[in-house]
């Protein structure tokens, strides 16, 4: 059955694609899966773009897109809206704002939901990246939920972070919203045709520009006026690498790590239960929980 | 407006409630706002009488525009009609004439409301449906041929295309011999609220209201009897929104539009008083008389003291009311005449200056001539029968309507103030503001239907197991064909030239910035077609392809 | 491993009616009941439809139409859906359809029919009784 998928994923079949990145997003045979597709190609840049809910991501995203396939590159556009905490329920809402192009094989546009906390994007999305680019596409672009902040997750996955702001009636730019620019490997000054975008961007310029920053490119975008899109794209193009603390792929290989982990200790339930219990009724705290876990893994 | 009440006996009351089981069903309005079980002198304590309610016909009108109101002149009984091609609404609108009807409504076709033509791959299955098709001027000749607009007011619900509507209509009318000064009417031609809540949209929302001020301005100068817009809250009553919201929206589309008229150096008595509404009349009665006069009250306030308008007819509010057609039933169709009626007793006793009464079949298809005539029956039962028209506001004074008028004109201030916040009316349709208000109202409505606290007859109670199916209209495919063979066949007769010119000039007055109604009059005489014309403009104002939801 | 996923539903306004009230609703009441809801606007054709449904697997799609084009655009939806290869997904039709015309559309492969003031709880229930349609 999954062979059957596979192969057909590889003969380049749409809708084994689509069926491929819901098994993902349900957890379902990713071993498998993940042995089927390679690891992701350095070639294939992926673009993660983040920034507070109202800030215009979706529509940005769609006319980037745009941009994007009039250039001829294919797009694999993956959008994250939020899981609901209680109910498991979503609404996945962005692609009403993105292009619809239903004659257009080059661009692909799947809606994904984000589980509840504080998650940026859906489970399992670097697994997904992998199978979009084996599937051939030539650029990836990741929405996240709301704002990504502190997401590092959002890091990891993508090559490039482009931060969102839109000029707000009259603040100052907001500390909050310096803690975004810290990920930011672009930023975009998004509705930069309502009043209030050029001082917003000499501010968000200034904040950059303090001696020992990375070089970031601040840019005014109109995704009602169709501009700004060429040096949008220049810039994500032009973005050096971030060496963070941790290079990016050592960081994914620790994340990768822990999920195996997890996934290797549920799988024995008869470990995990007793000591779940034992923390409930406070004999352990967390830390000595975790250690417990940890030692009947190894054994 | 202070009485004596012996507080004793009011407490003796009082404690016979507590003691009282809680009431059979939920006490709210149909838009869920909590109403107590009595309403006493009390509750008007300070309301003085001479400044907040005063005299029908006297600032600020809460109490109605005219001084005798229906009993001096009836409300015009004006019901909408249209469909299939301009020759078989022509036949209707005789039809309706003879009945007694004393304006005309036209009803457009979804491919016309959306600015596009009968042979558009989209229109396939719509054309000449939900209303006529139109699509040059000549569907226009033929829609009003024979008819004397001088002496009958006509009325066009129309909001995307407006702009070219009216041209063909000025157009028509000028190459007939007729005034255009001695044209009487409306065009709906409310934009916003299709950001709102209708959703027929072309432009985007800038360049959309940019078009419905040209057809003001326009007609300011040189159609003076005629109302270049109905500022309209029926349709956002319709999308789900609560009655306070549709006062609020309502108004707030109309301080908008002033704004944007003042904006182009129009002075505010010049065009204020040709600014007409359109309200829903929704099942819960007193709320609705409730409404329509705060809606009074909050506009003579606002043109008078803050846009300084000097004449009475700035400071009047004017509206055109039609009947909920969202609370009409397909369960038990003929339930729904009674619904119209008690509506209709709304709209009438919050003292309306036009009605449409919707018929009992609407939600099924278009109206059997047998349900349109009993609609307009109702209206005539109500003018000659009931004595609602005896004199003016009838529940003015009742400790209950002034509350909930007071009630409502505080609220409506609330989302004012809000809209100012978000920085005004554009701002906030781009945050979506608007949607998710109504959305969310939409959204409590229902739960409280699905959970029976609100019961609606047939629906969630008194359901029948059997449902007799009623006589409904069919609409014959061949209009479709017919329609689009005439526009074809039309297409091929007129001047390519003169067509290419005059969208051109359309292009580039709209680029230009000027006032476009000129250049669609003439494009009008070169049979452009509304698709066309629409297009053109669009090149120049942009495209809205999704509607921001 | 995810015990309970979420089923996946495609909510479509085809045509030119801009009615969405009901839609919107309907949108977030099952997004209230667990599901995965996609809503991607007005004006679908039913090209864009059906490429939403392939693109997003999902396991059901809803057609509002309230205008009384049904007899036009469900066939050609179901048709696109069959060329497809879709024609596993479930398909659901709400809006003012004529009881004659129930009928017709089941004979297309529609699943249900939701006239208008259907309560929500009654399309939940029907959704959660079919399950998913692509997965065991």
């Amino acid at each position: 059955m999954l062979d059957d998928l596979l192969q057909r994923l590889r003969s380049k079949d749409r809708l084994a694609l689509a069926r491929v990145l819901t098994l993902i997003s349900r957890d379902e045979q990713l071993a498998e899966i993940r042995k089927a597709v390679g690891p992701k190609p350095d070639a294939t840049p992926v673009i993660a773009l983040t920034g507070n809910a109202g800030v215009g991501k979706s529509t940005l995203v769609g006319k980037l897109a745009e941009h994007l396939r009039a250039q001829h590159k294919t797009v694999a556009v993956l959008a994250c809206d939020p899981e609901s905490p209680l109910t498991g329920g979503a609404l996945l809402g962005d692609r009403v704002r993105m292009p619809s192009r239903p004659d257009d094989d080059g661009l692909y546009i799947r809606s994904l939901a984000a589980a509840s906390g504080h998650q940026a994007v859906a489970e399992h999305v670097d697994l997904m990246i992998r199978v979009l680019s084996a599937f051939g596409f030539d650029v990836i672009l990741l929405e996240t939920v709301g704002a990504g902040q502190g997401d590092t997750a959002v890091r990891s996955l993508a090559d490039v972070v482009v931060v969102l702001l839109q000029p707000e009636s009259g603040d100052e730019l907001q500390w909050e919203k310096a803690g975004l620019l810290e990920i930011a490997d672009v930023v975009v000054i998004h509705k930069s045709d309502l009043p209030g975008a050029e001082r917003l961007q000499s501010q968000v310029r200034e904040l950059l520009s303090l001696p020992g920053c990375r070089q970031i490119a601040v840019l005014p975008v109109s995704s009602k006026k169709n501009e700004g899109f060429v040096e949008l794209w220049q810039a994500i193009v032009a973005a050096p690498r971030r060496d963070g603390p941790l290079e990016p792929a050592a960081q994914f290989l620790l994340r990768r790590a822990q999920q195996v982990l997890a996934d290797r200790l549920l799988d024995r339930a008869g470990n995990v239960g007793p000591v779940v219990d034992r923390w409930k009724r406070h004999e352990l705290d967390e830390e000595q929980a975790a250690d417990e876990l940890l030692h009947r893994l190894i054994e | 407006m202070a009485t004596a009440m012996d507080r004793k006996l009011w407490e003796q009351w009082r404690a016979e409630i507590e003691k009282a089981p809680p009431p059979v069903q939920p006490a709210t309005t149909v838009s869920s706002v909590p109403i107590e079980p009595l309403y006493t002198p009390d509750d008007l304590q300070d309301v003085d009488y001479d400044s907040e309610l005063s005299y029908p016909g006297q600032y600020p009108y809460t109490r109605g525009i005219h001084a005798t109101m229906h009993r001096g002149r009836l409300w015009t009984m004006r019901q909408f009609a249209g469909f299939g091609t301009a020759r078989q609404t022509n036949e209707r609108f005789h039809f309706l004439v003879q009945r007694g009807q004393t304006g005309l409504s036209t009803a457009f076709d979804l491919p016309t409301l959306m600015g596009i033509d009968s042979d558009d791959p989209r229109s396939i299955g719509e054309v000449g449906r939900l209303g006529v098709a139109m699509d040059t001027i000549d569907d226009m000749r033929q829609l009003f041929d024979k008819i004397d607009i001088e002496k009958l007011s006509v009325s066009m619900t129309i909001n995307a295309p407006a702009m070219i509507v009216m041209a063909f209509y000025l157009a028509n009318a000028a190459d007939r011999g007729f005034d255009w000064k001695k044209l009487r009417g409306t065009i709906q031609n409310d934009t916003l609220k299709e950001f709102h809540a209708q959703n027929e949209i072309y432009f985007p929302p800038e360049p959309s209201v940019r078009m419905a001020i040209d057809v003001i301005e326009f007609c300011t100068h040189h159609v003076p009897q005629w109302n270049p817009v109905s500022i309209s809250g029926y349709h956002i009553r319709e999308a789900g929104s609560t009655a306070v919201q549709e006062l609020a929206f309502t108004l707030a589309d109309g301080f908008h539009y002033i704004d944007e008229c003042l904006a182009r150096g129009l002075a505010v008595d010049q065009f204020a008083g040709r600014l007409s509404f359109f309200f829903n009349a929704h099942n819960d009665l007193f709320e609705e008389v409730a409404k329509y006069r705060a809606a009074r009250l909050l506009w003579a306030d606002r043109l008078r003291n803050h846009y300084g308008a000097k004449q009475e007819s700035s400071w009047k509010l004017r509206f055109h009311a039609q009947t909920a057609g969202c609370s009409l039933q397909d369960k038990q169709p003929e339930v729904n005449l009674i619904r119209v009626a008690y509506q209709a007793l709304a709209a009438v006793l919050g003292g309306c200056q036009s009605l449409h009464t919707n018929s009992m079949d609407e939600v099924l298809a278009l109206p059997s001539e047998h349900a349109v005539t009993l609609a307009l029956r109702t209206q005539q039962v109500l003018a000659h029968e009931t004595g609602v028209t005896n004199t003016a506001d009838p529940l003015g004074g009742s400790y209950f309507v002034e509350t909930l008028t007071r009630q409502m004109e505080a609220e409506a201030r609330k989302y004012f103030d809000r809209i100012d916040e978000l920085g005004g009316m554009l701002p906030a349709i781009d945050r979506g503001f608007f949607r998710r208000e109504i959305a969310e109202a939409a959204f409590v409505y229902q739960r409280e239907v699905d959970a029976k606290r609100k019961l609606i007859v047939g629906v969630n109670a008194y359901q029948e197991a059997e449902e007799k199916p009623l006589e409904i209209l069919s609409i014959d495919h061949a209009v479709e064909s017919e329609q689009i063979a005439t526009l074809r066949k039309r297409n091929g007769e007129r001047s390519q030239d003169d067509v290419a010119r005059t969208l051109d000039a359309v292009r580039r007055t709209a680029e230009a910035g000027q006032n476009v109604m000129p250049s669609l009059i003439d494009a009008a005489r070169a049979r452009v077609t509304v698709g066309e014309t629409m297009g053109a403009l669009a090149d120049v104002l942009g495209r809205c392809d999704t509607a921001v939801v | 491993m995810n015990q309970n996923p979420q089923l996946r539903i495609v909510l479509a306004k085809v045509g030119l009616d801009g009615h969405d009230r009901g839609v919107k609703i309907i949108t977030r009441g099952l997004r209230d009941a667990g599901f995965h809801v996609i809503y991607p606007g007005l004006w679908q054709s039913p090209e864009a439809v059906v490429r939403t449904v392939a693109d997003e697997d999902a396991d059901w799609l809803g057609i509002s139409l309230l205008s009384g084009t049904h007899l036009t655009l469900v066939p050609r939806i179901m048709e696109l859906l069959k060329q497809a290869g879709l024609a596993h997904v479930g398909v659901l039709v709400g809006g003012i359809i004529p009881e004659a015309d129930i009928p017709k559309l089941a004979a297309l492969g529609v699943a249900r029919v939701f006239g208008p003031g259907t309560p929500l709880p009654d399309i939940v229930d029907f959704l959660r009784s079919q399950g998913s349609r692509t997965h065991a």
